[in-house]
C-alpha cells in the first residue's frame, strides 16, 4: 500500500557493514553467552550470514558434554533435589555449543515462570523444562498448548481448583496477562469466560487429566468469539489476537535488542512473528541479522542478569565451574532458576542493580579472578600463549575485547594500562589482578 | 550515628541514586516529614521481622494457666503454673523466656492475642504464603506484603538497599516485590569489597583505581552512568559498613545461637546506617509434632535470649528507640496434644511485638479454649491488622494500597 508497508521487513544488516570482533562478539554474547576468542575469531572469518546459520542450527555436542549432562540430569531426578536440577541446567548453559537454545529456554522459563517452591516436584519441573526445551526455537503455538496442559503449570496455577461450578481464574488470567496478550488487551469478563473453558483440566496420578465431570461445556464468549469453547479453543483465540504477536515481539526485543522498544520497531517485528506463524527460528534469524540488532543504540543497552554475568564469565575465562557454589551465588544474586520469585518472572534490567548487588558482583569478580570457590579458571599464561598475546602492551586490549566487548574509552584504557603496569607480581598474578579490575567495572555489567 | 546516616544519604543523593530528579520519593519523604512519634523520626524507623517457621505452639509459649481447659487438653505437655513467668493473673510466659519477661517488665514487649485469618489453611506452605503475601486467596501474582510496600516507594530509589533478608535461603515471599530486588545477606563479608590477595600495595592499588575510575561521570551513556553511580555507591557503602564492623563492639554478649548471630548482624547493619528499614530473619524448627518439650524449650530460649541481647545491644548503641521487632508464624498448633507428646497444625495464635514502649502489654483477649473450630483456636484479630499497624503507625506507609483494604489498627504502637 504505502512506503511504510513495504518496509515491514526487518532490514538486514548490510553485508558491507562493519564485521569485526566487536560485531561478532555482540551477536555471540546475546545469542548465547561469551564464546571466547576462538568463537569470535571463527565468526569474523566466516562472516555474519554463515555465523547466523550456525547459531540457529542445532550443533552436535561433544561426547563429554552429552555424558556429563545426562549424568547430572539423572542425579537430579534420583535425588529429588531441585538444586541438582539447577546444577544440571547451569552446566548446559556454561558448556553447550548451542548457546541460543539455552538462552531461549531461559527466555521461556522467565515467561512461563513456574517455581519449585509451590510445585514441590523435581520430576514435574524437569518435565516442564523438557517441554520448553522441545519448543525453545520452534513453535510458540505448540509451546502454549503444551504449557496449558503441563503438570507443573497446572499445580502452579491451581488447575485442580478450577471446577465447573467454581471456576478458578488463575491460569486464564496469566494466559492472557503474562503468556500471550499483556494487560489492556482483554477484560475481566474474558478471563472469567476463559476460566470456564479450562475447568476440569486437572492433574491426576501426576498426569494431565481431562475431568469431564468438572468441565463446563456451555457457551462462552472469549475476546468477542462465542462457542462451547474448551481450553484449546481459548489458546487459539488468544493466538489469533493482534496483541499476541506484539506481546511476543516485545519480549524478544527486550531480551535481544534493548529495554526501550520503539513502537515502529515493535510493529515491524510483530508483523514478522505473524508472517512466520509463531515459529521462533525464522523470527530470530531476521532479528539477529537485522540493522536494528546491530544499531549503535542496541550495543551494550542490556544490563546483565546474574546468569548473563556468571555464565558469560565462566565461558569467557574457560572456568570449570563448581556448579553447587555457582547455583548458590545465583540465588544470592536474585536469579534462582527453577524458583522465580513470582509468576511474572524476573523483572530484570535496572532492577538487578543496587549497592548490595554491585558489591556481590564485585566480589564474585574477585572470586573468579583469584579464588576456587566458583571453579578453577584456566591458567592465564596458557591462555595468552594460545591466543598469541605476547607483549604486555597487548594484554589489556585482549581482555577488554574478550570481557567488555567494546573498545575502551581513552580514560579506561589509561586506567587499565596504568593499573597493569603498577600492580606487583609475575605475569600470571598481574593478569589475574587485571581480570579482577575489568570484571568490577560498570562496563562489565552491560552486554 | 545520625550524622553518619545523613552524610550517607547526602552522598547517595549527590550520586543521584536517591532521586534522579532531585525530588525525594513521595512515600519516604512523607515519612521524613511526619511528626516524630515516640521520639524517632519516621524515616529513621526500622522494622525487624522474625519468622518462626513451622508453626509455633502459642499455647505453650504464652500459657493461659488460669484456664483448666488448658491442662485438660494437655495432660502430657502442659506447663505447670508454678514454673511459668507470669505476665498477669491469667497468662504466663514459658519458663525459658526470661529475656522476654524482662522486656515485658520494661514495658517493651507486647503480646497480641488471637491473631489469624478466616478459614485457616493448615498446610505449612499455603498458610505461610497467606501470611507472607497477606492475601487469603493466593493468586498468581505471589508478591509479599513488604515487597508491595517497598514497591510503592522504590521508583526513584533504585540503587539503595531498603530491605534485607538475613541468611542463605531463598528470599522470603514477604519481601518479594515487582520493582525491588532485596538482597540476602549471609554475613558481613557480603558487604566487604574483596580486594584480592596481598601484598597490601596491590589491594590499595585496586581500591584506588576502581574508586577513582567510577568517581568520574560518564557523559553520554545513560546506562553506563547509572551503573557507575551504583558502583560508586557500593564502594562507599562497603567502606562505611567495614568501618562500623571494625569499630563495632557489641555492648552485651550475644548467645552463640543461629538467631543470636543473625540479630547481631542486624545490629551491626543498623549501626552501618545504610538506610535499610526492614530486616527479615527466620528461625526454623517449630513444627513440633512429637516429643516437643525439649525442642520447643530450646527454640523459645533461642528466641528470647537473642532478642533480649539484641535490644540491650541496640540500647548501648543508642538505636533501641528506632527499632520495632515483630514475630509471626504460619499458624498456632492444635489445642489438644497428640498421642506422641507433640501438637499438630492449628490455627490462631499470639504474636510478639517489641516496641520502644508505652503501649506494651497484652493486647486482645485470649481466644476460648473450649469454643474451637475443628479443635483449633478461633481468631478474633486479622493478621493484616497487625501489618496495617506496623505499616501506618511505625513505617508511616499507607496500608490500604499494600493490603488491598483498610484494616482496623491495633494499639500496640
Amino acid at each position: 500500500m504505502t512506503a511504510a508497508d513495504s518496509s515491514r521487513v526487518l532490514k538486514p544488516y548490510s553485508p558491507s557493514g562493519r564485521w569485526t570482533e566487536i560485531e561478532a562478539g555482540h551477536l555471540l554474547r546475546r545469542a548465547g553467552w561469551n564464546s571466547g576468542p576462538d568463537g569470535i575469531r571463527r565468526a569474523v572469518s566466516e562472516g555474519l550470514r554463515a555465523t547466523l546459520r550456525r547459531v540457529l542450527t542445532t550443533q552436535v555436542e561433544t561426547t563429554e558434554f552429552t555424558q556429563a549432562s545426562g549424568l547430572l540430569h539423572r542425579v537430579a531426578l534420583e535425588t529429588g533435589e531441585i538444586d541438582n536440577l539447577k546444577a544440571w541446567w547451569l552446566y548446559r548453559m556454561a558448556n553447550s555449543v548451542n548457546g541460543l537454545t539455552e538462552k531461549m529456554v531461559l527466555f521461556w522459563h522467565n515467561r512461563f515462570a513456574t517455581s519449585y517452591a509451590k510445585v514441590r516436584s523435581v520430576e514435574h519441573m524437569a518435565d516442564q523444562h523438557a517441554l520448553i526445551r522441545r519448543h525453545a526455537l520452534g513453535s510458540f503455538r505448540q509451546l502454549l498448548h503444551g504449557m496449558s496442559q503441563d503438570v507443573a503449570m497446572l499445580i502452579w496455577l491451581d488447575g485442580n481448583a478450577n471446577r465447573k461450578r467454581h471456576p478458578n481464574e488463575n491460569f486464564a488470567r496469566e494466559l492472557m496477562e503474562l503468556f500471550s496478550l499483556d494487560v489492556g488487551n482483554y477484560t475481566e469478563r474474558d478471563i472469567q469466560e476463559a476460566a470456564r473453558a479450562f475447568s476440569g483440566w486437572h492433574v491426576r496420578n501426576d498426569e494431565f487429566w481431562f475431568n469431564r465431570l468438572q468441565h463446563d461445556d456451555g457457551q462462552k464468549t472469549v475476546l468477542g468469539q462465542t462457542g462451547a469453547w474448551g481450553g484449546r479453543d481459548v489458546v487459539e483465540i488468544c493466538l489469533s489476537q493482534p496483541a499476541c504477536p506484539r506481546f511476543l515481539a516485545r519480549r524478544l526485543y527486550e531480551t535481544f535488542v534493548s529495554p526501550t522498544v520503539p513502537e515502529a520497531d515493535l510493529d515491524v517485528l510483530a508483523q514478522r512473528v505473524q508472517v512466520h506463524g509463531y515459529q521462533l527460528r525464522p523470527v530470530l534469524a531476521e532479528l539477529l541479522g537485522s540493522e536494528l540488532f546491530f544499531a549503535d543504540e542496541a550495543r551494550h543497552a542490556l544490563i546483565k542478569s546474574p546468569l548473563d554475568l556468571l555464565v558469560g564469565s565462566l565461558r569467557g575465562l574457560e572456568v570449570r565451574p563448581n556448579l553447587d557454589n555457582v547455583v548458590r551465588l545465583l540465588r544470592e544474586l536474585g536469579q534462582d532458576i527453577f524458583e522465580p520469585p513470582t509468576v511474572k518472572g524476573w523483572e530484570g534490567g535496572r532492577m538487578w542493580i543496587s549497592s548490595a548487588s554491585m558489591l556481590q558482583r564485585a566480589n564474585a569478580a574477585a572470586e573468579l579472578a583469584f579464588g576456587e570457590e566458583l571453579g578453577q579458571p584456566a591458567d592465564p599464561l596458557q591462555t595468552l600463549k594460545r591466543y598469541e598475546v605476547e607483549r604486555d602492551a597487548d594484554v589489556c586490549g585482549h581482555y577488554t575485547r574478550l570481557l567488555l566487548g567494546r573498545p575502551p574509552s581513552e580514560a579506561l584504557q589509561r586506567t587499565l594500562v596504568d593499573f597493569y603496569s603498577q600492580v606487583q607480581g609475575d605475569r600470571s598474578i598481574k593478569v589475574r589482578h587485571l581480570l579482577h579490575l575489568i570484571m568490577t567495572l560498570p562496563e562489565f555489567q552491560t552486554m | 550515628m545520625d550524622c553518619n546516616r545523613r552524610a550517607f544519604i547526602r552522598r547517595m543523593g549527590t550520586a543521584g541514586l536517591i532521586s534522579t530528579s532531585g525530588i525525594a520519593p513521595a512515600v519516604w519523604s512523607r515519612a521524613a516529614a511526619a511528626a516524630p512519634r515516640q521520639g524517632t523520626a519516621a524515616a529513621d524507623r526500622i522494622l525487624v521481622l522474625i519468622q518462626l517457621a513451622g508453626g509455633n505452639d502459642g499455647l505453650n509459649t504464652v500459657v493461659p494457666f488460669a484456664d483448666d481447659a488448658y491442662y485438660r487438653a494437655r495432660p502430657g505437655i502442659g506447663i505447670s503454673e508454678s514454673s511459668l513467668l507470669k505476665l498477669n493473673d491469667t497468662l504466663g510466659l514459658h519458663p525459658q523466656m526470661v529475656g522476654f519477661k524482662e522486656l515485658y517488665d520494661e514495658g517493651r514487649l507486647s503480646v497480641v492475642q488471637g491473631v489469624g485469618y478466616a478459614n485457616p489453611d493448615r498446610s505449612h506452605f499455603r498458610s505461610m504464603d497467606i501470611w507472607q503475601s497477606a492475601r487469603l486467596t493466593v493468586d498468581g501474582s505471589m508478591d509479599g506484603w513488604l515487597g508491595r510496600a517497598l514497591d510503592q516507594g522504590i521508583d526513584q530509589h533504585v540503587g539503595t538497599v531498603p530491605a534485607m533478608s538475613l541468611g542463605t535461603g531463598r528470599l522470603p515471599l514477604s519481601l518479594v516485590g515487582h520493582k525491588v530486588t532485596v538482597p540476602t545477606i549471609r554475613d558481613l563479608n557480603t558487604y566487604r569489597l574483596q580486594l584480592g590477595p596481598r601484598p597490601a600495595a596491590n589491594q590499595g592499588l585496586f581500591r584506588s583505581t576502581i574508586g577513582g575510575y567510577v568517581a568520574e561521570p560518564h557523559a553520554g551513556d545513560r546506562q553506563l552512568e547509572f551503573l557507575r553511580q551504583a558502583t560508586d555507591a557500593a564502594l562507599t557503602t562497603a567502606d562505611s559498613i567495614q568501618k562500623i564492623s571494625q569499630e563495632y563492639r557489641e555492648t552485651v554478649p550475644y548467645p552463640a545461637s543461629d538467631l543470636g548471630g543473625k540479630l547481631k548482624l542486624v545490629a551491626q547493619l543498623i549501626s552501618g546506617d545504610l538506610g535499610t528499614r526492614i530486616f527479615f530473619v527466620s528461625l526454623g524448627g517449630f513444627d513440633t509434632h512429637a516429643q516437643q518439650q525439649q525442642s520447643h524449650l530450646a527454640l523459645l530460649n533461642e528466641l528470647s535470649s537473642a532478642v533480649r541481647a539484641f535490644y540491650r545491644d541496640l540500647k548501648g548503641h543508642g538505636h533501641s528507640d528506632r527499632v520495632v521487632l515483630a514475630t509471626f508464624s504460619e499458624f498456632g498448633r492444635r489445642v489438644a496434644e497428640n498421642g506422641s507428646l507433640g501438637t499438630d497444625h492449628g490455627a490462631a495464635s499470639q504474636l510478639f511485638v517489641v516496641t520502644p514502649g508505652q503501649q506494651a502489654g497484652i493486647h486482645g483477649r485470649h481466644p476460648s479454649l473450649t469454643q474451637l473450630i475443628q479443635g483449633d483456636l478461633r481468631h478474633h484479630t486479622d493478621f493484616r491488622s497487625v501489618y496495617a499497624t506496623l505499616l501506618e503507625r511505625w513505617l508511616d506507609i499507607p496500608s490500604q494500597p499494600v493490603l488491598g483494604q483498610q484494616f482496623p489498627l491495633l494499639d500496640f504502637i
